[in-house]
């Protein structure tokens, strides 16, 4: 059962240049429960679709979809009041940086008990004080935070960059949210913070049936308890499907073409070429028509500059003229 | 934090000490003796003369000179004025009142006035209400404050005769002036006239207050606009919003105090511009204070007057600065951070 579900969803920038945009066409579904890690570049419009998703949403972005829905909402045609409280209730992010998403003047103890939501406490004033209290401490305990007295009396500026992320992972999980965006939460993390980060996630994940939608820079950054997986290259979706089937079989281009480069490490010869697709990375005033990654593609063809329909074979979806792998059972 | 506020102590008294020497240097530069220019003491009275050679050292050579002159400082014995034979210091305490009292309403006005236009300001912002309060911020601004004082002075006092056009109080009440700070002078007074004469030196007090608190109301305006539209556009802010947190609160919780910082430090800086406008407005109002009295010695050529009016004055603006950054990295503990990159 998809608790998220969005089809062609289509974001456009207005710039100097005219209508820019920056996400094509995107499609993603997530079950409840389910890791979804979403791979890509940088600028490839990943956190955008987190901040459509969230309604974290600029009047200059001109948004349209088939479908976006969250359960039984229909996001797009919801009134913004409305949206904030579903999302609020329903949707938490964490975020690159997590330290600048504290409070800097603010204790952490009293932004923790800030973010406990007011319908869940009942009772006179003081007892609701000391009942959130208590659950801000026992949010602290699920993150793995043991020295709770000291961490809730400091100020955000006196932790580390991962004790920050576990705190925002506590105020993001403290009202039970169905859904958790991710986006880039480990980067500029040293490796054993990094690991402690992702095991907390997918325990979280675990135990309360939780969606990740997790968002990286490369595959390398995929960890295993992420059964499904998608590629993004410059706004449009280039394949999705479940984990270990894209890495073993990939079915396009630019899934290829990513594995090798995160392969690279482990099987290359000394000195041998980086693995890299040719080019750069076009400006969002300069998208190529069609599928965007045709100048880049090594396999590209004239008809490459029209762009290709989703296709399906077995669970796993790509938009490719010219698939690595041809479907036996195509649909 | 208590290094910290040692390190500003520090800071102030070495401020405050080079103060002293310049002080005590200034009466060997101006013209004339520098014992007389230090005790206000002429030398065709000499006797007084030959006791204040004894009393200041200077049958000494000139360190000691220097200490005896710090004694004396740190004595409240300033010498005597050389116009009135007055004791300086003890003339001085209730025009540092009446002073103190102007630019404490002053300050209070102007935050009162500048701080929420400030926010509203940036709650419409580039709306027409931001652009109209921010026009009117940089005009108000930019107008002398010698200027706007005489123009007001026209409009309310002359032409609609609702204020006096100078002075502190109607002589007639007849108050006894202790701390020199109006207001609190008729409060302690035991005048059976005490709230007519309330009434008289409010209106006396309000439109030096609000030539005042013009320009301090609108940097404080500008800074407050400013700091707000930063805050709003932080990732704290928009990720409390996500939470789902309620806009009064957001804005009661977190934009506010964070809004607050830099406001708060500008403060000081209020304040030093506030104390040399208080000194034309003090003369053109002809209020009793300091900064009337210091040009007024200015004109009389009153060294021991003089001296005592800048080191006041002086001392005035370092403590309040002071007083300002410690409540500033006592409220916003990031800035102590900032200060050593502690961690």
């Amino acid at each position: 059962m998809n608790i998220l579900d969005i089809r062609n969803l289509t974001i456009e920038l207005e710039t100097d240049a005219g209508l820019v945009r920056v996400l094509d066409r995107f499609s993603l579904q997530l079950a409840e429960g389910e890791i979804h890690t979403l791979v890509g570049e940088s600028g490839s419009g990943k956190s955008l679709l987190a901040k459509a998703i969230l309604g974290f949403i600029n009047p200059k972005w001109k948004i349209t979809a088939d479908r976006l829905w969250w359960r039984q909402y229909d996001l797009l045609n919801l009134n913004p009041a409305a949206r904030r409280i579903i999302t609020g209730r329903d949707m938490a992010m964490i975020f690159q940086d997590p330290s600048s998403y504290l409070d800097p003047n603010d204790k952490v103890g009293a932004q923790l008990r800030e973010s406990i939501p007011r319908g869940e406490l009942s009772g006179i004033y003081l007892k609701r004080r000391a009942d959130r209290q208590t659950r801000a401490e026992r949010l602290l305990h699920r993150v793995g935070i043991k020295n709770t007295e000291e961490v809730m009396d400091a100020y955000p500026h006196e932790l580390s960059e991962g004790l920050a992320q576990k705190i925002s992972i506590a105020m993001a999980i403290a009202h039970n949210p169905k859904l958790l965006i991710a986006d880039e939460p480990t980067t500029a993390m040293e490796p054993n913070t990094r690991a402690q980060i992702y095991r907390l996630l997918t325990k979280l994940s675990a135990s309360q049936g939780m969606s990740i939608l997790m968002i990286t820079q490369d595959l390398t950054a995929v960890i295993p308890e992420s059964k499904q997986m998608s590629l993004i290259y410059c706004g449009q979706l280039m394949e999705t499907g479940p984990t270990e089937q894209l890495m073993s079989t990939p079915a396009h281009p630019y899934t290829e073409a990513m594995l090798n480069m995160s392969l690279y490490h482990q099987q290359s010869e000394p000195k041998s070429r980086l693995p890299t697709l040719t080019g750069a990375i076009p400006t969002l005033q300069h998208m190529p028509i069609g599928c965007r990654l045709g100048p880049r593609c090594p396999y590209a063809r004239k008809a490459c500059v029209q762009q290709p329909a989703l296709r399906k074979i077995k669970s796993q979806q790509f938009a490719c003229h010219y698939p690595l792998r041809d479907g036996d059972d195509h649909e | 934090m208590i290094r910290y506020t040692l390190r500003r102590m520090m800071l102030l008294l070495i401020t405050l000490w080079l103060l002293t020497v310049f002080i005590f240097s200034l009466n060997y530069f101006f013209p004339g003796d520098p014992l007389t220019n230090m005790s206000g003491v002429r030398a065709s009275d000499a006797l007084n003369y030959q006791l204040a050679t004894a009393t200041r050292a200077f049958d000494q050579g000139i360190l000691a000179q220097y200490s005896n002159f710090l004694g004396h400082l740190l004595r409240g014995e300033w010498g005597q004025s050389l116009s009135t034979q007055q004791p300086v210091f003890q003339e001085l305490l209730p025009l540092l009142g009446a002073t103190v009292e102007l630019s404490l309403l002053a300050m209070i006005v102007a935050m009162v006035i500048g701080a929420p236009l400030g926010l509203y300001a940036a709650g419409q912002r580039r709306g027409a209400l931001d652009r109209l309060v921010m026009g009117l911020s940089l005009s108000a601004y930019s107008i002398p404050v010698f200027w706007l004082a005489q123009l007001l002075i026209l409009l309310f006092a002359v032409k609609l005769g609702w204020t006096p056009i100078s002075g502190q109080i109607n002589p007639l009440f007849d108050i006894e002036v202790s701390s020199g700070a109006i207001l609190l002078d008729i409060g302690l007074s035991d005048s059976p006239y005490r709230s007519a004469a309330f009434a008289d030196a409010i209106s006396h007090l309000w439109l030096p207050v609000l030539v005042l608190a013009m320009m301090p109301a609108t940097m404080l305006m500008r800074v407050t606009r400013n700091s707000m539209l930063e805050v709003m556009q932080q990732n704290y802010i928009r990720s409390a919003r996500a939470r789902g947190l309620s806009d009064r609160r957001i804005l009661w919780r977190h934009v506010m105090p964070n809004t607050m910082q830099p406001v708060v430090r500008q403060l000081g800086l209020m304040f030093s511009i506030l104390m040399s406008n208080i000194i034309i407005t003090e003369v053109i109002f002809n209020w009793p204070g300091l900064g009337s009295w210091l040009v007024k010695s200015i004109y009389e050529r009153d060294y021991p007057v003089m001296q005592a009016g800048l080191f006041t004055f002086a001392a005035l603006i370092l403590l309040v600065n002071v007083l300002v950054e410690l409540y500033h990295a006592w409220r916003y503990p990031q800035v102590r951070k900032e200060l050593y990159a502690e961690r």
